[in-house]
């Protein structure tokens, strides 16, 4: 039996027909069928470069790890450094590296608590919130002392909307990583229940009594300062925080887009160009390429446009669906379907929670002049007291709040 | 200083759950062949990005795999790929002949396509049930994908090949 699924329909006529390679300096035409390159010298793909020293570092682990291959926290450093590479370039094959590494771990009966929290993070990476949590929730009943887990178990809670359960984590995230730690968590939460400036305040603290910690530490912490200070409006303060994050981690992807969709609200889509430039593997990435082409009315976004609807049908032809935020913003802004982001925003709402998450479904909703859609997220914003201008214009705008 | 311990080993990924995918994807396709139901045609698209990471085809480490260091690499390629694609059940056998090679702009970067002839020692192979077993990049990558397509008579037919669904039978008959 052939396991059949729907006939191939556009998704294999874009996909076997694909092309249009890298975007920014090189767009090829829309269409071109496999070729034999004119000159050994053209030049076809980017890859890690072995200039780049965290390429170096996952080299030198893979080398400690084949050395001694049984060695548990040799397999757990190198998945780890995959991982923190995935996020780093937003690329998800590192992800899948990952999951190969510590393979052998994780068929165990009962995996040690570093495996299932490394295993618990890749899915929680792709999405797979319930799974994920299941293990998080194993590896911190063998290891209630693990910070890390805590506090992944903490972000977990915030992304999908459980506050009270984020709060007990964040609790647990003191008591085993110490304070500082601790504030930081309490930090990001109370940036999504209506205390942003407390929220602020905590961070503040959180950040100058770390003094000589690491990049990423820091990094982290001014951008969830970014965030904060969004919420409420202050743009400047905003801004001066995104710089600063990525100042100690100027290639981190999550902070290079959360900074794009800052200048894309802004009115300030040139700068996302360059900002951008080097990130264009990275789906969300090149999503805020395409918006920010559009906005410019620049001459190549058709070809942005068609290249982001065609990584979509090859993210569909492939099972995965977790990409629903991005997703329908892309229907909405640039496949200009209203009721197809609805759609899109609604699923995605079961999913995950964050403002941005309200934010499309409030968007589509609008857009489709359906309001009745939007009524769960206008609930969660009354009863979390989310505080974010951009949002909060969106109900006022659907007729839910004064 | 307790804090500053932990925060050195702290993961930057536990963060922010911020996924940016362009998971690992190949593209097999299959088509019988009009004339002799020995014989299936094949095209397979392969990520550079992902023959980099197990074959590190950048020789010069530049960042930038060309043309040239591609077609250094072929005859390891196309070990390694045709090494992990079997046809064939218990009685019928099947041999692959890797034709030639190509290259094609995905909208997530150049693959490098392998297009090959299944030829099959009885008919009834390829017009009844044909098995093919499909491991890429498996036992590096879980999370690969090989999206697979079959023209046949009787139509197209498609599957996601994974390492829970890794071999599928193929029926090209009428």
């Amino acid at each position: 039996m052939f396991p059949v699924r729907p006939p191939p329909s556009l998704v294999f006529a874009l996909l076997l027909a694909i092309t249009a390679a890298a975007p920014a300096a090189a767009l090829a035409p829309p269409y071109r069928p496999p070729y034999q390159p004119a000159s050994d010298a053209d030049l076809l793909q980017e890859v890690p470069s072995l200039e780049d020293p965290a390429v170096g570092a996952m080299r030198a682990r893979r080398r400690t790890l084949d050395a001694t291959p049984h060695d548990v926290r040799a397999a757990l450093a190198l998945a780890n450094a995959y991982i923190d590479y995935s996020r780093q370039i937003g690329d998800a094959h590192y992800a899948g590296y990952a999951e190969a590494v510590i393979a052998p771990w994780t068929a165990l009966p009962s995996p040690p608590a570093g495996v299932l929290l490394t295993q618990a993070t890749i899915l929680q990476y792709r999405h797979e919130f319930a799974p994920a949590r299941e293990l998080l929730e194993r590896a911190l009943r063998q290891d209630p002392r693990n910070a890390q887990a805590w506090l992944t178990s903490a972000t977990l809670h915030m992304v999908q909307g459980n506050f009270a359960a984020a709060s007990k984590a964040c609790a647990q995230v003191t008591n085993t990583g110490g304070l500082e730690l601790g504030l930081a968590c309490l930090g990001n939460l109370r940036s999504y229940t209506g205390q942003a400036k407390q929220s602020l305040a905590l961070l503040q603290h959180a950040e100058t009594s770390s003094t000589g910690a690491s990049a990423v530490y820091r990094g982290w912490v001014q951008g969830l300062m970014a965030e904060t200070a969004e919420r409420l409006g202050d743009w400047q303060a905003a801004e001066s925080h995104y710089r600063a994050a990525l100042e100690a981690l100027p290639r981190d992807n999550f902070l290079l887009v959360a900074y794009a969709d800052f200048l894309l609200d802004r009115g300030r889509p040139r700068e996302v160009l360059p900002l951008l430039a080097a990130q264009s593997q990275s789906d969300t990435a090149f999503l805020r390429l395409a918006l920010a082409a559009d906005a410019l009315h620049a001459p190549d976004s058709g070809r942005y446009t068609w290249t982001m609807a065609a990584r979509f049908e090859a993210l569909k032809a492939r099972g995965s669906d977790y990409f629903g935020r991005e997703e329908s913003r892309f229907a909405l802004r640039l496949g200009h379907d209203p009721q197809g982001a609805l759609q899109l925003a609604t699923r995605n709402w079961q999913v995950q929670r964050a403002p941005w998450d309200a934010r499309v479904l409030l968007e589509a909703a609008l857009a489709a002049h359906e309001p009745a859609a939007a009524a769960d997220v206008i609930a969660f914003i009354k009863e979390t007291r989310l505080e974010d201008p951009m949002v909060l214009a969106l109900a006022q705008q659907l007729g839910a709040l004064p | 200083m307790r804090l500053r311990c932990l925060l050195l080993v702290l993961s930057v990924a536990a963060f922010s759950p911020a996924h940016s995918h362009s998971a690992s994807d190949a593209y097999l396709t299959l088509s019988a062949d009009a004339q002799n139901p020995r014989v299936l045609h094949g095209q397979w698209d392969i990520a550079l990005r992902d023959l980099d990471f197990l074959l590190s085809l950048d020789d010069d480490g530049d960042g930038k795999v060309s043309w040239g260091e591609v077609r250094q690499h072929l005859p390891a390629i196309e070990r390694y790929a045709y090494g992990r694609l079997a046809f064939g059940t218990g009685e019928a056998a099947c041999t692959v002949t890797p034709l030639r090679r190509q290259i094609d702009d995905h909208a997530d970067g150049a693959y490098v396509v392998l297009f090959f002839d299944v030829t099959c020692n009885r008919a009834e192979s390829t017009g009844g049930s044909l098995k093919m077993s499909y491991s890429l990049f498996f036992d590096i990558d879980p999370s690969h994908r090989g999206i697979f397509l079959l023209h046949s008579k009787s139509g197209t037919s498609t599957a996601v090949l994974s390492p829970q669904n890794a071999s599928v039978s193929l029926s090209t008959g009428p």
